[in-house]
């Protein structure tokens, strides 16, 4: 199985050395593209420098926009799987052999790794949100997803071309929701989250009222019309 | 229709015609794009010079004065107009994002 490692970064010169350079060493079998999504910041220069494998959007367009670059890499080159990786380091890479291992093992297209199933839920009001969207999503779809908002997800192959040419589909739990719904096999793999080793995160308070508010709708409505 | 709001239409009219002619001649508007403001402003022109064509409508509608009816009217195609603007800005961003990552990638099959 070919896997690529999306790694979707907008200026995360702190992170992005560090971050590729676990990876390769826990997984050289894994490949993967670094998506340098407009950065301001050296994200460029280091990709560079260190001859990473990237690509650069000359315009900052967003995470979906970023990760749909991504993933028509993924299907250009006949990857079986892409993994959604975190630029900031709270994505251990040790965690992708297991994911590969559960998806060929039990034919599912989503395989989540998932913070709950290790023990370790995610607390305080993203614990709130996170439950929030769990119980939306079984409520919906009648599927149980404990970890919706782990960002860490390997997509299959059918999943990697649908998410390269349709319109609007977003790296997040509503199209998780919505996939479930129409039938993909979601499952989930325990697994351990580090804190963002540095950088920014884009998740202030502005951003996660629309952040849930977006989803929730998603969820809730527009899952029905797609 | 009071003479004041068919004043109001007559100036109004008149405004937004010449301001639409002005930028689509600076090109900063496309013809095809100016030709929903042109019709506004005939619209407008026409109520004020035909009110009876306003009083028509409301009276059909039930409304107590014509004026409700025009503003309410103006008030439907502006929702509509700035609903079509909202697809038209979603369709933009679409495309742009789509340029944008093709641009990337095309960049990274150069360099091989």
């Amino acid at each position: 199985m070919r896997i690529l490692a999306v790694i979707p970064a907008y200026n995360e010169e702190d992170c992005i050395a560090d971050t590729v350079r676990h990876l390769v060493d826990a997984c050289p079998d894994v490949d993967y593209l670094v998506v340098n999504d407009g950065s301001k910041d050296r994200t460029e220069a280091i990709c560079q420098e260190l001859d990473l494998n990237h690509v650069s959007l000359p315009i900052n367009t967003g995470l979906t926009s970023g990760f749909k670059a991504g993933m028509k890499y993924a299907d250009r080159n006949g990857y079986d799987a892409v993994i959604q990786f975190d630029a900031d380091g709270q994505h251990l890479p040790e965690f992708i052999p297991p994911m590969a291992e559960a998806m060929e093992r039990e034919g599912a297209g989503i395989v989540i790794a998932s913070r709950s199933l290790n023990g370790e839920p995610p607390t305080g009001a993203r614990g709130a949100g996170s439950k929030l969207i769990s119980r939306l999503i079984k409520m919906t779809t009648g599927v149980t997803i404990l970890d919706p908002t782990s960002g860490m997800r390997m997509y299959d192959r059918n999943l990697i071309k649908q998410f390269a040419t349709s319109f609007d589909l977003s790296p997040e739990p509503d199209t998780v929701a919505m996939l479930a719904r129409k039938g993909v096999k979601v499952v989930e793999v325990p697994a351990h989250m580090e804190e963002r080793q540095g950088g920014q995160s884009y998740l202030d308070l502005p951003n996660i009222v629309r952040y849930m508010l977006r989803t929730c709708f998603s969820i809730l409505m527009f899952q029905w019309f797609r | 229709m009071s003479l004041t709001l068919r004043i109001i239409c007559v100036v109004g009219a008149a405004l937004t015609f010449l301001g639409i002619t002005q930028q689509v001649r600076k090109s900063k508007i496309k013809i095809e794009d100016s030709l929903f403001w042109v019709l506004l402003s005939g619209l407008l022109l026409l109520i004020a010079v035909f009110p009876q064509v306003a009083h028509f409508f409301s009276r059909l509608f039930g409304f107590q004065a014509t004026s409700n009816f025009i503003f309410l009217a103006v008030i439907a195609i502006l929702l509509v107009k700035e609903f079509d603007n909202t697809m038209q800005l979603s369709q933009l961003k679409h495309r742009v994002n789509e340029l944008a990552q093709e641009v990337a990638l095309a960049k990274k099959d150069n360099e091989l």
